[in-house]
């Protein structure tokens, strides 16, 4: 059990910058996920935590002591990837001890660590079996009991899932997570899956082109993102962004699309954000989550020209709960998650209801969040 | 100074093109001059020169072993390999480690830096990062041999020692025996603990109880395998066989069997492990566990191969099975 602290990280390779002066705290006892698009600079954090890469610059701490200088196996870390290796000439018990008899550790000890890992994992009526006797959940839990059983103070996942097929990965994501409450160990897991990344984790970096965007809990991210990258990472489908103008009439502040949307900022939403008054007659963007998006005819609110627009309908597609309307407003297009009610139809010409509490304001220039 | 392509294609009165065309069994060569290339070829026993070959296709047609230890069991994987490799168009690079990081990291280099098509790791053990590291970069193929990969799956072929305890002490037990004691070296070590396991199994097989007493670990020298009898002796009460996991451990252990007067296989039957040098001057000679190492280069050898070819191997990971050779150590001749 360890704190990791990443100070002032940079990884180069050549002249490209893979992470770029990365500050970092993970707590003790916490599940951090690392998430980003492919070449964010997720995996060669993780990598440079565990000591398989250089640090160019900068300094990583595990618990209390500096690990620059320290190589792998000296680190307490267990590392986790998606292809691991079970032998099939040893069974299960011999699996996941290997590595702890290959660095000499005394038998009574490698009992112990396999047959707790084991109950952990809820395999232990399968340590005799062969890997070719078990699922494919099973043999995941081996490849993690391996790891349970050096005992580390900090697991380190490279998308360990990726493999596994669709149901088999949710209900690992939730064993996982169970396994980490059990575990009480620092664990630090890479994945490209915002899905993953929001069912999962305590905390989410959220990492583009080598530079940490934003680290904060799900919810957060999802409410609060700090620029457009992470309000379009985070979420599915993403958000829609919409080109606008900032007006004011009256005291008023309002989102105006070319004459397709003249949408209110709700005024406890200025107030906490004074700084959208400077953006008055400058382009922004407006943007809104698809579910902030409803069908006004079968919405139970006060649907008014301030909180709504009209659309014609591209595309419906119905999921049963839900329905998703894929939707145009001149050149603008936009995705809406509404009410299975809705009886909106391909053609249509639709009002949209817009949750305008939820509405997210960007500067074009910085893609910085305003609002 | 040796025969270019040039030289033959001014003796075979073609162009250049046309001899590599012929050499290289591609269509657009007439029979005839393609037997008069051919035939020049051998005559003066033209070797193309596997360097300007890869320049010309990226390829360096060569491969790094890069051996843990050069023990005498390595050298036979590393010949085996070599011979199907060089069969496949590939000469190899033999790069000894002495199991030291620094200079793993250093060969390794050559397959990051494409002086070599792939690295072919023999023994160490355990994948450690240098080599975990190239796996996950895709910075080379490889395949590993008698080394195991705690985190990735990276092609291997290992030989099943915990097999090899099983059939020895099997064929000890088929001979209608009982008390079947092991001489093993430390039981810190991976493949004598598997060999151990491999024994116990049998044992387990055959309904026979556990003698924690004819559990005989040593150090894995001579002397270890010697003093093993002795403690046997004093303790009074003596098993009818010995299965025997190292070859230098039977050395000492016979020694002091015959010092002791005994026969062999009359008094003891004896099963040794590895067919090695030391093995084969044992007198009587020694039945052994013998380990398919040209097999194993072979499957080194042709696993690379397939991966520089864009196959995947028929298996991620190979296990090869030992197998018993029956000497005289074990088995009572009668009549």
């Amino acid at each position: 059990m360890a704190k990791v602290t990443l100070t002032n990280v940079t990884k180069r390779y050549g002249d490209v910058v893979a992470v770029n002066n990365a500050n970092l705290e993970i707590k003790d006892k916490e599940f951090l996920i690392l998430v980003g698009p492919s070449g964010c600079g997720k995996t060669t954090t993780l990598r440079m935590v565990a000591g398989l890469e250089e640090i160019t610059e900068g300094t990583i701490e595990i618990g209390d002591t500096v690990v620059n200088d320290i190589p792998p196996k000296d680190r307490d870390i267990a590392m986790v990837f998606q292809n691991y290796a079970l032998y099939p000439h040893m069974d299960v018990y011999n699996n996941m001890a290997f590595g702890l008899k290959l660095r000499k550790f005394p038998k009574e000890e490698i009992d112990r660590r396999v047959n707790e890992a084991a109950e952990i994992l809820g395999i232990k009526n399968l340590l005799d079996r062969k890997p070719k006797q078990l699922s494919g959940g099973q043999r995941q839990r081996v490849a993690l009991g391996r790891a349970i059983v050096r005992e580390p103070k900090v697991f380190l996942m490279d998308e360990p899932l990726s493999n596994l097929d669709a149901k088999l990965r949710v209900q690992m994501r939730t064993e996982l997570s169970k396994l980490h409450d059990r575990l009480q160990t620092t664990m630090i897991y890479v994945t490209h899956d915002q899905v993953e990344a929001m069912t999962m984790g305590d905390r989410i970096v959220v990492m583009r082109d080598g530079l940490i965007q934003q680290v904060d809990t799900p919810l957060n991210l999802y409410n609060n993102p700090v620029n457009m990258f992470v309000a379009g990472f985070i979420g599915s489908p993403a958000m829609n962004f919409l080109d606008a103008k900032l007006v004011k009439e009256g005291e008023t502040y309002y989102l105006e699309g070319n004459g397709d949307f003249k949408i209110a900022i709700p005024a406890d939403k200025v107030a906490k954000n004074p700084e959208i008054k400077s953006y008055v007659g400058k382009d922004v963007v407006f943007g809104i989550r698809p579910e902030d998006l409803e069908d006004a005819s079968v919405v139970e609110k006060t649907v008014t020209a301030d909180n709504s627009y009209m659309a014609t309908v591209e595309v419906v597609e119905p999921m049963g709960s839900e329905i998703y309307l894929y939707l145009t407003v001149n050149e603008h297009s936009m995705i809406a998650r509404v009410d299975s009610h809705s009886t909106a139809k391909v053609g249509d010409n639709v009002k949209l209801y817009v949750k305008t509490e939820n509405l997210h304001v960007f500067d074009p220039e910085t893609e910085l969040t305003i609002i | 100074m040796p025969l270019t392509l040039k030289d033959i294609a001014r003796m075979a009165g073609v162009a250049e093109s046309t001899v590599s065309r012929a050499i290289n069994n591609k269509p657009g060569v007439g029979e005839e001059t393609r037997k008069r290339i051919l035939e020049i070829v051998r005559k003066y026993n033209y070797q193309p020169n596997q360097l300007a070959r890869g320049l010309a296709i990226k390829e360096t047609r060569m491969l790094a072993l890069i051996v843990a230890d050069l023990s005498s069991a390595d050298y036979k994987i590393i010949k085996s390999i070599e011979a199907y490799a060089n069969e496949q168009g590939y000469n190899c690079l033999i790069c000894n480690t002495d199991n030291n990081l620094e200079k793993e990291e250093a060969y390794l280099q050559l397959l990051s830096n494409q002086r070599v098509d792939g690295a072919i790791i023999i023994g160490g053990e355990l994948a450690n990062k240098n080599i975990i590291n190239t796996a996950l970069n895709k910075n080379g193929l490889m395949v590993l041999v008698n080394c195991l990969a705690e985190e990735l799956l990276i092609p291997t072929i290992l030989v099943d020692s915990a097999r090899g305890g099983y059939l020895a002490t099997s064929h000890l037990l088929q001979q209608g025996l009982k008390k079947i004691a092991i001489v093993t070296g430390s039981s810190k070590d991976f493949l004598e603990s598997e060999k151990l396991a491999g024994y116990l199994q049998a044992l387990a097989d055959h309904n026979l109880e556990l003698e924690e007493r004819y559990i005989l670990e040593t150090d894995g020298s001579r002397e270890g395998g010697y003093d093993a009898f002795l403690q046997l002796l004093e303790q009074g009460d003596l098993p009818e066989a010995f299965f025997v996991t190292r070859d230098i451990l039977a050395v000492g252990l016979i020694d002091a069997i015959k010092m002791g007067g005994y026969l062999i296989p009359e008094d003891f039957s004896i099963v040794g492990y590895g067919e090695s040098f030391i093995s084969s001057i044992i007198n009587p000679s020694l039945t052994v566990v013998a380990e398919p190492l040209e097999e194993l280069g072979r499957y080194a050898a042709k696993y690379m191969i397939d991966l520089l070819n864009g196959r995947d191997p028929e298996e991620m990971i190979k296990v090869l099975e030992p197998v018993l050779k029956v000497g005289e150590s074990s088995v009572l001749r009668t009549g």
